[in-house]
């Protein structure tokens, strides 16, 4: 975008000066008097010479160029970042890429105290833009910028094209041309951009920051609906984007958080054991009643979990145990079984082995009160003896629940780190640095010998 | 807006994670009952474990 830099702090008062076309003859009013460079005629499209009294003719047209309305009215006003602005200029701007052209608009807005500044609009995408106070820095001697810092933020060149003026309409504080020709080179920190154009050796920065189509219709309190928004636009703020190094930064904190509590949990647990016993089940006696019942045993303090272990002698066979944990006082019972088996063996592929001695269960929220146990013990009848001990601890750790907590706090950020990787690739496809495909499909013929 | 739902998100699973663990809750699953009688001390064939048709696993490769 072309632009004189803002006008000085002491400023005229707003001055408007009603002249007539020289070349139609249609009435044309003059906003930025005095600022303005050129001036459109919005019946015949002649470009006039706004500093000539007699607005001498620029540029002029057999037919109208082409119709295309503004969504913003010349003349409207509004209030852009608290200051009052008036539409006086419009233009559209195309550039051609891979043989497929992109069109854009731009809206001059005038205050005459605060001098221009600018709107672009690209399929429903809004940039508020104005020249840069300052210069960027970049590396001069690459003439396209892959980087530059302004203000101490850093940029990265998204594309460069060349642009033509399509249609112009009201006025511009530089000398406005239809099929004018510029280098426009676009750096981006969403939701900024950092503009470069270069028209016949005169180069121009200008700043942008993404604006919703929403915001521009009530900062003109315009009627209706703004049109959608299609795609990603290049410095198109994402939430997902600035919200995954935070979220990350929360995750690892919640991480030590549930480290801490099982650090605690497991400090005040201690797994109190209350109960041992040692048992021997002989199939080769005569049958009986195999269940029996343990010694009463106490379990103290609050409502907390039981485990309870069973280790036996088995190889390559089984014992299973039916137990019920019962409080003799209150008559509630906890009913489950439990099985331990071990087997290994050799074969073609070595050794292997599968189950193991030791089996644990852990009985929830028991409350306080006096327990015992039945013991139901089955096993192989071809394994006449097998021995077997029986562990009940109070208040166990149950590391399960810390691991489904992590997994629960890993889901989000890598559902937002997932939906902003999507995001940016959808944003930098449309650049000059495309990423590469996720799915490289080969489709050469070598692949069908 | 999504850091702070994140937030919010995470201090509910640490409290559930720790409600979880104080009330000694567990992933077994075990059937309760209520009401078992006395006298299954001094007869333990009177009480029939839900498990006790439990078709046992043999093993081998």
């Amino acid at each position: 975008m072309s632009a004189d830099t803002p006008p000085a702090a002491a400023q005229p008062k707003p001055i408007t000066k009603a002249l007539n076309c020289p070349g139609c003859g249609a009435p044309i009013t003059l906003r930025a008097l005095g600022q303005a460079l050129s001036v459109v005629c919005e019946s015949c499209h002649a470009i006039l010479d706004a500093k000539d009294p007699n607005l001498k003719i620029l540029q002029s047209f057999r037919k109208i160029t082409s119709s295309d309305p503004p969504l913003i009215p010349l003349g409207t006003r509004g209030k852009i970042r608290g200051n009052d602005y008036e539409v006086i200029g419009f233009e559209r701007r195309s550039i051609t890429v891979d043989d497929i052209g992109y069109r854009w608009h731009e809206y001059v807005l005038f205050n005459p105290y605060k001098g221009f500044r600018y709107l672009t609009e690209y399929q429903g995408h809004w940039n508020d833009v104005a020249v840069c106070k300052e210069q960027p820095i970049v590396d001069s001697r690459l003439r396209i910028p892959l980087e530059a810092n302004y203000l101490g933020e850093v940029y990265k060149h998204f594309q460069t094209a060349d642009a033509t003026t399509e249609l112009v309409l009201g006025e511009f504080p530089w000398q406005v041309a239809v099929g004018e020709h510029a280098q426009l080179t676009d750096l981006i920190c969403p939701p900024r951009v950092l503009s470069m154009e270069r028209v016949s050796g005169e180069m121009t920065w200008t700043i942008g920051e993404y604006m919703y189509g929403r915001e521009i219709w009530n900062a003109f309190r315009l009627s209706g609906n703004p049109p959608d928004a299609v795609g990603v636009y290049e410095n198109q703020p994402s939430s997902f984007t600035t919200n995954v190094k935070q979220v990350w930064i929360a995750f690892a904190l919640f991480a030590l958080l549930i480290l801490a509590l099982m650090a605690g949990f497991e400090i005040q647990a201690n797994s109190q054991p209350v109960f041992h016993a040692g048992y021997q089940l002989n199939q080769g006696e005569p049958r009986g009643e195999s269940s029996f019942v343990t010694d009463t045993f106490e379990l103290t303090g609050r409502t907390a979990s039981v485990e309870v272990s069973t280790s036996a002698d088995v190889s390559n066979n089984w014992i299973y145990v039916n137990y019920a944990l019962i409080n003799q006082d209150t008559g509630q019972a906890w009913d489950f079984g439990r099985e331990v088996s071990f087997y290994s063996g050799y074969d073609s592929d070595g050794s292997w082995s599968e189950g193991g001695q030791h089996d644990s269960v852990v009985v929830p929220s028991v409350p306080p009160g006096h327990y015992y146990l039945r013991i139901e013990p089955e096993a192989d009848a071809l394994h006449p003896r097998i021995v077997y001990t029986l562990d009940v601890k109070r208040n166990v750790p149950v590391y399960e629940f810390y691991g489904i907590g992590v997994v629960a706090l890993l889901l989000p950020p890598i559902f937002i780190t997932w939906r902003s990787m999507i995001f940016e690739r959808s944003r930098w496809s449309e650049s000059d640095h495309p990423p590469n495909p996720i799915f490289n499909i080969n489709t050469s013929s070598e692949d069908d010998d | 807006m999504f850091h702070k739902l994140y937030l919010i998100y995470g201090v509910l699973i640490l409290s559930m994670v720790g409600f979880a663990e104080f009330r000694g809750w567990s992933l077994d699953s075990m059937n309760q009952l209520h009401n078992v009688p006395r006298s299954v001390r001094d007869n333990p064939g009177s009480y029939r474990s839900v498990y006790s048709s439990y078709h046992h696993y043999t093993g081998g490769k």
